[in-house]
């Protein structure tokens, strides 16, 4: 059985600057793995590659999503073998309700695998459902996408296009920067509700705190693009204590 | 462009009014000309060269049955059957013959075949549609007045595939409030609206431009007693040779008056948007308050937008403020779009019908604004030839 996501020796850069410099990493179904590490370390461009952002140049190495190679796949495409991507930065779309967007993208998501589109009734049931479960209530879903909200209600809306769409892999980064601690909770119950023996999640994070909530497999340290090393739940305990220091080979001036 | 003294003589037998004072105005047109690019008001539309473009542009019926309208059309310059209801009082067509100063509104003057003039009083339920339609190219004066405190949707359904001169004379009572749709798909245009507003006056404009070798709206809006507020907000989804242009004049003569304008133009291929909007705020009007925006979205090389704002000034204490945005279709949003399942075509659409929607957000009425809706995801669809979810 192959790995639900399996980066090897993966180097990427954007207008001929390096950024990725062979980076592995392996998941396999049913596992949660975080990545930490300090600020330019390429969290955020191991995201954007794996999720097929134009402007990155793949230079060597491989990236597979369940056997199949991600490199010449478009970014819906990725979307609909279902990779997912909760952003950093989430955008705003003016103009367009959450719940126009919710129900086009759950839509052509189903339309790409070959499955019936979902009718009006039973989306605004699910919709519904699935945005008070993460403590949102009606009208966020009437707002135009993101428009005016604040840092944690995006967040939290990243969340809930994931659990509209029950992605196979889900890529979360920093979805927790923002939070307060009750939306904290909250989203991290989102993420636990999608924990299935089939499905991975790919958790960046700067801080313990939500990995005491969604309890990793592994965690990775990256550093200069690339993972530095790999250890259990304890890691992230410890990092947290020490920084990065040893990693990227600075020395802490006391 | 037609041979407008020749016309004019073809015609004038049929034309209602003072055919000496029409010669009048004609020739006052004549010696001056349509407008040249000399002209500042004029200076990035070319008349006589837009005019000589033809126009390909196809015709969508808007649905406004389920706002059960009043109807006015003009079929190839003539009223087919005036509306009929309590509170609109409908006067047959009056020409005054009265020469301007300026040649659009004397051809206007000379050529006016017909019009809709209209007093509205209360608060009329039915929107009044004016529909422009037909294959020949027509002169139209229409003149609405609301009397105070009265209350109207007014919609200028251009329909017409032929040159139209319309001229809407508004006018608005103390306390009356209109909303103005204006939709343009296709034809050639020029339009002026002479827009007068009273004591406590509000008016709404939500135009939409979809198409056209030569769309040019001219708004020149008074305030003339404190309280008045317009609003003009334009739409323009432009593609192929489409001209579209917005020129307002908005003139705060009064104290405690306040207009807010907005300009968005999505524009393809060889498309051009133009947008001229000057505040001017006179000596002793104080506390106005007058804010101008400008959106593009460029969506080829080969589009062009002219965006020029002008604030003159001579009260003290007023807030008054323009601004223009000009960029390409957010390519960081597209991705995003497209990370969530959406196809190129589909998110490229959703983009473009969320700028658009940012102006019919401004109409209160739903169902006018879902009929302009449907109108937009029509254009878009065609434009991107992709099916619209939203
Ligand atoms: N478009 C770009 N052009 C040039 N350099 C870039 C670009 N995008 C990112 N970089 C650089 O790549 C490096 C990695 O950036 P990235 O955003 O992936 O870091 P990160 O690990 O996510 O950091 P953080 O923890 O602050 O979110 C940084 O040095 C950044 O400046
Ligand atoms: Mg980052």
């Amino acid at each position: 059985m192959s790995a639900l996501l399996n980066i090897d020796n993966l180097q990427a850069g954007i207008d001929g600057t390096p950024i990725l410099n062979g980076l592995s990493l392996s998941i396999q179904p049913g596992e949660v793995h975080a990545i930490m590490g300090p600020n330019g370390s390429g969290k955020s461009t191991l995201s954007y590659v794996l999720s097929g952002k134009d402007g990155y140049e793949v230079s060597g190495g491989d990236m597979m999503f369940e056997g199949q190679s991600l490199a010449d796949m478009a970014p819906e495409e990725r979307a609909i073998a279902g990779l997912f991507l909760a952003f950093q930065y989430p955008l705003e779309i003016p103009g367009v309700t959450n719940m126009t967007f919710l129900k086009t993208s759950l839509n052509a998501i189903l339309r790409g695998r070959g499955e019936d589109e979902m009718d009006a009734a039973s989306f605004l049931r699910l919709a519904r459902e699935k945005s008070r479960a993460l403590g949102m209530n009606d009208e966020m879903l009437k707002r135009q996408l993101n428009v005016g909200f604040s840092g944690g209600e995006k967040k939290r809306n990243e969340i809930l296009q994931m659990a509209m769409l029950e992605p196979k892999l889900a890529i979360l980064d920093e979805t927790d920067s923002g939070l307060d601690i009750d939306a904290l909770k909250t989203v991290a119950e989102g993420l636990n509700a999608l924990r299935a023996p089939d499905r991975g999640m790919l958790v960046i994070t700067h801080y313990q705190r939500l990995l005491d909530f969604i309890k990793p497999d592994v965690v990775h340290v990256m550093a200069a693009g690339r993972i530095v090393k790999s250890g259990g739940p304890e890691l992230a305990l410890e990092l947290e204590k020490s920084g990065y220091a040893e990693y990227v080979g600075e020395t802490v001036n006391a | 462009m037609l041979d407008a003294q020749s016309y004019f003589d073809r015609i004038s037998g049929d034309l209602s009014g003072d055919v000496k004072a029409r010669a009048v105005a004609l020739a006052a047109a004549e010696a001056a000309g349509l407008p040249t690019r000399r002209q500042e008001a004029w200076h990035y539309t070319d008349v006589a060269r837009l005019l000589s473009k033809a126009t390909h542009d196809t015709l969508h019926n808007i649905d406004f049955a389920p706002l059960n309208p009043l109807m006015a059309v003009f079929d190839n310059g003539r009223l087919l059957a005036a509306p009929q209801a309590s509170g609109v009082a409908v006067s047959p067509f009056h020409h005054d013959g009265a020469t301007a100063d300026n040649a659009v509104l004397n051809y206007n003057a000379a050529l006016a075949q017909d019009g809709l003039t209209a007093e509205i009083s209360g608060d009329l339920a039915q929107p009044l549609i004016v529909t422009t339609q037909g294959d020949a190219p027509v002169h139209l004066h229409h003149k609405i007045t609301l009397a105070p405190q009265a209350k109207a949707v007014l919609v200028d359904n251009h329909m017409s595939r032929d040159y139209t001169n319309a001229r809407f004379d508004i006018a608005l009572g103390a306390g009356a409030e209109l909303t103005l749709i204006r939709v343009q798909q296709a034809g050639h245009q020029i339009g002026t609206s002479e827009i007068m507003l009273a004591e406590g006056a509000q008016i709404k404009t939500v135009a939409l431009v979809t198409g056209g070798a030569l769309a040019r709206h001219e708004a020149n809006v008074a305030f003339t007693a404190r309280g008045a507020h317009a609003e003009l907000h334009s739409a323009v989804l432009g593609r192929g040779e489409n001209h579209a242009d917005f020129t307002y004049l908005i003139d705060h003569q009064a104290a405690d008056t306040s207009s807010n304008t907005s300009a968005y133009n999505v524009l393809d291929a060889a498309a051009r948007g133009v947008f001229q909007g000057k505040i001017i705020v006179r000596k002793d009007a104080q506390h106005v308050d007058a804010q101008m925006q400008t959106r593009a979205m460029m969506l080829s090389e080969g589009a062009e937008m002219d965006a020029k704002p002008e604030l003159e000034i001579y009260a003290d204490d007023v807030a008054c403020a323009h601004g223009s945005a000009i960029g390409e279709l957010d390519k960081d949003a597209l991705f995003f779009l497209r990370s969530r399942g959406l196809g190129e075509a589909s998110a490229r659409y959703l983009l473009v019908a969320g700028f658009i929607e940012q102006v019919l957000a401004h109409i209160d009425n739903d169902a006018m604004a879902d009929a302009l809706r449907a109108l937009v995801a029509q254009k878009i669809a065609a434009q991107f030839s992709v099916q619209g979810d939203a």
